[in-house]
């Protein structure tokens, strides 16, 4: 197998990879900024040199040729190469910064090249803290500036399109945000205007940058050039933990990075995943945040007289519940589970009424034909309709859940806005009396004579299978009225103080939603009521889910976890309209 | 270097009056290469005009100096794909102008040794990159161009043989950068004018990904006369290790700047005092840059005996380039000079690179810092080491053509630089 050797030691490597990637691969470390592996090479911004050598070889034999000493004779490129563009050869012979004086130094100017005229306005930029300019300038750049004359001036604060802000000072000219509109969103939106040191991105004149994958740009950007206007000056990146989660605004999926402080969402960024969604999602699932903030169904509340809802103690809601099923038959019932609520939640809701004698909970999915693309955006609006028809639910499209409503005394809705995307009116809800699980208030819990407020996904661990039938899972970003940081073992702690006490900063009471995942709800409802059905934790309900369903026997969540997401036998059929 | 150079007459652009128009041309046995070779496509097969050619050993005049010829047998096999000639007209480089004088005066021996190229490269698109600012000259090449297809010797079965070649000409919106040849690709391509990176060189990915040669003007102009007198004849003009005629674009502080035709070899005092008039109001020869801006420029004790030719101009410290010489006089301030060049490439560079986008910058905010008379001792081994960090490391080598004017200029005059520094405001630090 061919061989390189870098700073001495021998790796064997396949194919033809390019020398960068190959050292990141090997866990080894050389700064860059303007490659990115999903994107073409344009090697500009000439930081990843590193001294690159050849074998000499007998042009007869075809043979090495050895020096005195018995060693391999080298050719070395006279000037140093940028490792990104430099394709690997047999026996070629690396030295990066580690290794080499030269080289060091020659990454040590680049840098200085590189800041001569940055703003250096890293106390008030959003980078700060995740900036791959700042971390390599401490690492490898100079102490110091001998620069002693006018930095360049270009324009700050443009909002190049509905989403996303420049500051062209701070832009080092990468051309990751144009190759991305060019090689990835394939929209042509950006390109670069200018020459020399007063270059940076713009759009054509009068055009503005609304691809719906914007934002990507700003993560890319390895300096703060690019912002999300949504999230500038919000919150500085040391101050957030980082969640994994995934992206419910569509069917795709798409693995992302739930980003908490004080309990609130404040932004989400997409999380690596060859598999989904490589490294980007689309802007839609980023504002998605605020679903997780605002306008939470906090509290139970309940209708009393008339058409006011007030809020009411969880004992009263739950004392309610059990009397609206002690009052009517099984078959009064209708269940509706929902294609934008969890398996877990889905099983578990489904389960309870099933244990009372109610057949299986019907579902409609959120389906909008044409609005998906061939990338990341999909007609399917609900992040796990695949899910509900993996344990069996009953599909069901508006018509006949409006004769079903209508043959009903009592409907349970388990988080779905029926009414705002119009699968049921109103009227529809009239006659019968209504609880809903909800996350939100919407359109449907306003018409609901009982709301039972539960987790969103921010909140709890919990499973989604995709329109590609992969299943993918959630861990709790925030907690609730009844949920502890330190106690809650898979919230995630992004810090390094993660040990954290009352008395610091980032352990918050604030922004604590008044609710309870859907199994605890219930559970506490089965006790009122003496029904058989108990969970201590979702990752039991995920248990009982795979006993029951051949498709899910061999998932558990740490499968999840090593495999980052499972693909289910379930067909890549295009969701079925509702 | 033979010593009669001065009764050489002109072969590029002869004393013929009117020899733009295409029958003049004819009448002057215009097109007989061409001819030549498409009568007798066995003897002149394409592999025979592509090693005719290369041992002529034309050495590029757009400044690199590689053999022509050579540079043509990079081309891959044809695989029936297309494949392009890319002729470069772009010559941005201050104190080089002699491209425009062939499509102004001898357009069709242009024409002629890039349709020759084309048939020795089995191409059949050729592709006419002129600077923007050259308007007028697109203009009348166009003309040219016009009459070389109504004649027939461009277009679909050239002089009735089942030879196509189409050629077009284009221009770009006056970026320096453009003329660099791969930059000029991505131009023609209608895209922002980067340099690419290389491998793979144009022969292999040039225009649209497919096979390229890249030629300048005058290269190509120089083709037919290989074709009609032989490699032997064209070898013997002039410096044997760069033969042939050049365009020398004298310009400066000369009684008589302007574009003259010699061969390579001429005595570069010879030039300037017998060409070009000598210096303008009798004064002394200060410094002279042999070669357009990037070339190192040369003190006048360094001149003594140097010819115009890559080896000579080698020894003396600095490169034939462009063959564009810009004379400086007794009187020309040599800080001024290296600041006007310095912003000239501060001005052109392409802002892909992060040395060259930066670097030009700063050398050229430091040598206004001691042009203006606020310059530091520090300030010149700065601009030296800003150098250093430069060369060598960009995509193309408009970083290099950078540095060296700044380099050479300060250590070949750095008593001027240091004076002026020394009466700085800011003079010891």
């Amino acid at each position: 197998m061919p061989e390189v050797f870098i700073d001495g030691k021998r790796y064997e490597f396949e194919g033809k990879p390019m020398l960068l990637q190959f050292i990141l691969d090997q866990g080894l470390e050389v700064p860059f900024f303007c490659y990115h592996p999903a994107m073409s090479i344009p090697a500009n911004c000439r930081q990843c040199m590193v001294k690159v050598g050849t074998p000499v070889k007998d042009r007869e034999t075809g043979e090495f040729e050895h020096d005195e000493n018995g060693d391999r004779k080298i050719r070395w490129f006279p000037n140093p190469q940028t490792s990104c563009s430099t394709p690997l050869q047999d026996g070629m012979v690396v030295h990066t910064q580690e290794t080499s004086e030269e080289v060091a130094r020659a990454q040590k100017d680049n840098l200085e090249f590189i800041l001569v005229n940055h703003p250096l306005d890293c106390p008030i930029c959003d980078q700060a803290g995740e900036c791959p300019l700042q971390i390599q300038t401490y690492k490898y750049g100079p102490e110091g500036s001998r620069f002693e004359v006018k930095k360049v001036h270009k324009p700050k604060r443009v909002e190049l399109g509905p989403r996303v802000t420049m500051d062209a000072e701070r832009c080092i000219n990468c051309t990751r945000c144009v190759r991305f509109t060019e090689e990835i969103s394939e929209t042509n939106q950006l390109t670069i205007v200018q020459r020399g040191d007063d270059n940076y991105p713009q759009t054509a004149a009068g055009e503005e940058f609304d691809d719906p994958y914007s934002m990507n740009t700003v993560d890319i950007c390895p300096v703060g050039a690019l912002t999300s206007t949504d999230f500038r000056f919000k919150a500085r990146v040391w101050e957030m933990n980082q969640t994994p989660s995934i992206d419910i605004t569509n069917g795709k999926g798409c693995n992302v990075d739930l980003w908490t402080r004080d309990n609130e969402v404040l932004r989400i960024t997409p999380r690596e995943n060859d598999e989904v969604n490589d490294y980007w999602m689309p802007d839609a699932g980023r504002e998605a945040y605020k679903l997780f903030n605002e306008n939470r169904a906090d509290r139970p509340s309940i209708k009393l007289d008339g058409d006011n809802q007030s809020n009411t103690s969880w004992n009263n809601a739950i004392e309610t519940f059990a009397e609206v099923l002690d009052a009517h038959e099984a078959d009064d019932i209708l269940t509706v589970g929902s294609p934008h609520a969890s398996v877990e939640e889905n099983f578990a809701f489904n389960k309870f009424f099933n244990l009372l004698g109610s057949s299986n909970a019907k579902f409609t999915p959120d389906v909008i034909p044409g609005a998906g693309d061939d990338f990341l955006i999909t007609d399917d609006q609900a992040p796990n309709t695949n899910g509900c028809r993996a344990i069996n639910l009953d599909e069901a499209d508006s018509n006949s859940l409006q004769s079903a409503v209508s043959g009903a005394k009592v409907v349970i809705i388990l988080s779905d806005d029926l009414v705002g995307r119009e699968v049921l009116s109103a009227a529809d809800l009239n006659d019968s009396y209504t609880i809903s699980f909800a996350t939100n208030e919407n359109d449907t819990t306003n018409v609901s004579d009982l709301v039972i407020p539960i987790t969103c996904i921010a909140e709890h661990a919990a499973s989604y299978v995709n329109v590609d039938g992969r299943i993918q899972r959630s861990y709790p970003a925030k907690e609730t009225k009844y949920t502890n940081r330190r106690l809650n073992l898979e919230m995630s702690e992004g810090r390094l103080d993660r040990y954290g006490t009352n008395f610091d900063n980032w352990v918050s009471e604030e922004n604590k939603v008044d609710c309870l995942p859907v199994w605890q709800f219930l559970n506490k409802l089965a006790e009122r009521i003496n029904l058989d059905f108990s969970y201590n934790h979702s990752r039991d309900v995920f248990a009982d889910i795979s006993e029951q369903f051949d498709m899910l026997s061999d998932i558990s969540y740490e499968r999840m976890d090593e495999e980052n997401g499972v693909q289910l036998p379930i067909k890549q059929e295009e969701v079925k309209q509702a | 270097m033979a010593q009669d150079w001065k009764s050489f007459e002109p072969l590029l652009i002869p004393d013929i009056p009117n020899l733009q128009q295409i029958e003049v041309y004819e009448g002057n046995g215009g097109y007989d290469a061409l001819k030549k070779i498409l009568n007798d496509q066995n003897e002149w097969s394409r592999d025979n005009v592509v090693n005719e050619v290369k041992q002529a050993n034309i050495r590029g005049r757009g400044g690199a100096g590689f053999n022509a010829g050579l540079k043509w047998s990079f081309m891959p096999d044809p695989d029936g794909g297309p494949r392009y000639l890319a002729c470069n007209g772009d010559e941005s480089e201050p104190g080089t102008f002699k491209d425009r004088k062939i499509f102004e005066f001898n357009p069709h021996l242009f024409i002629e040794g890039a349709l020759i190229a084309a048939y020795a490269m089995t191409i059949d698109t050729i592709y006419v990159y002129i600077r923007g600012e050259y308007i007028s000259w697109v203009e009348k090449f166009q003309k040219a161009v016009d009459d070389a297809y109504e004649k027939g010797y461009l277009g679909e079965n050239i002089m009735g043989t089942d030879i196509s070649i189409d050629l077009e000409v284009t221009y770009g919106a006056g970026a320096y950068i453009c003329g660099e040849e791969t930059s000029m690709l991505e131009s023609l391509e209608g895209k922002r004018g980067y340099p690419r990176v290389k491998p793979p060189f144009p022969a292999q990915k040039g225009l649209w990904g497919r096979p390229t040669t890249i030629n300048n003007i005058e290269t190509l102009a120089n083709v037919p006369l290989v074709i009609n007198n032989g490699a032997q004849w064209y070898s013997d003009l002039g410096a044997e290790e760069h033969p042939g005629p050049v365009l020398y674009g004298i310009s400066g502080h000369v009684n008589q700047p302007g574009v003259y035709e010699y061969p390579t070899g001429v005595p570069v005092l010879e030039l300037i005092n017998d060409v070009a008039g000598g210096i303008r109001g009798g004064k002394d020869l200060k410094a002279l840059i042999p070669g357009g801006s990037s070339t190192p420029v040369l003190r006048a004790d360094q001149l003594e005996g140097v010819t115009m030719n890559s080896d000579s101009l080698k020894d003396a410290g600095s490169m034939m380039g462009t063959a564009g010489m810009v004379v400086m006089d007794e009187d020309t301030d040599m800080v001024d000079v290296l600041w006007r060049i310095a912003h000239f490439y501060h001005h052109e560079s392409c802002g892909q690179c992060t040395p060259c986008r930066e670097g030009t910058g700063w050398l050229e905010k430091v040598l206004l810092k001691i042009k203006n008379g606020e310059g530091e001792m520090k300030d010149l081994d700065l601009l030296l080491d800003v150098g250093n960090q430069m060369e060598g490391r960009t995509i193309c080598a408009l970083a290099d053509a950078a540095v060296w004017p700044v380099r050479h200029t300060i250590n070949r005059f750095r008593d001027e630089f240091e004076a002026r520094c020394k009466k700085s405001t800011h003079a010891v630090a």
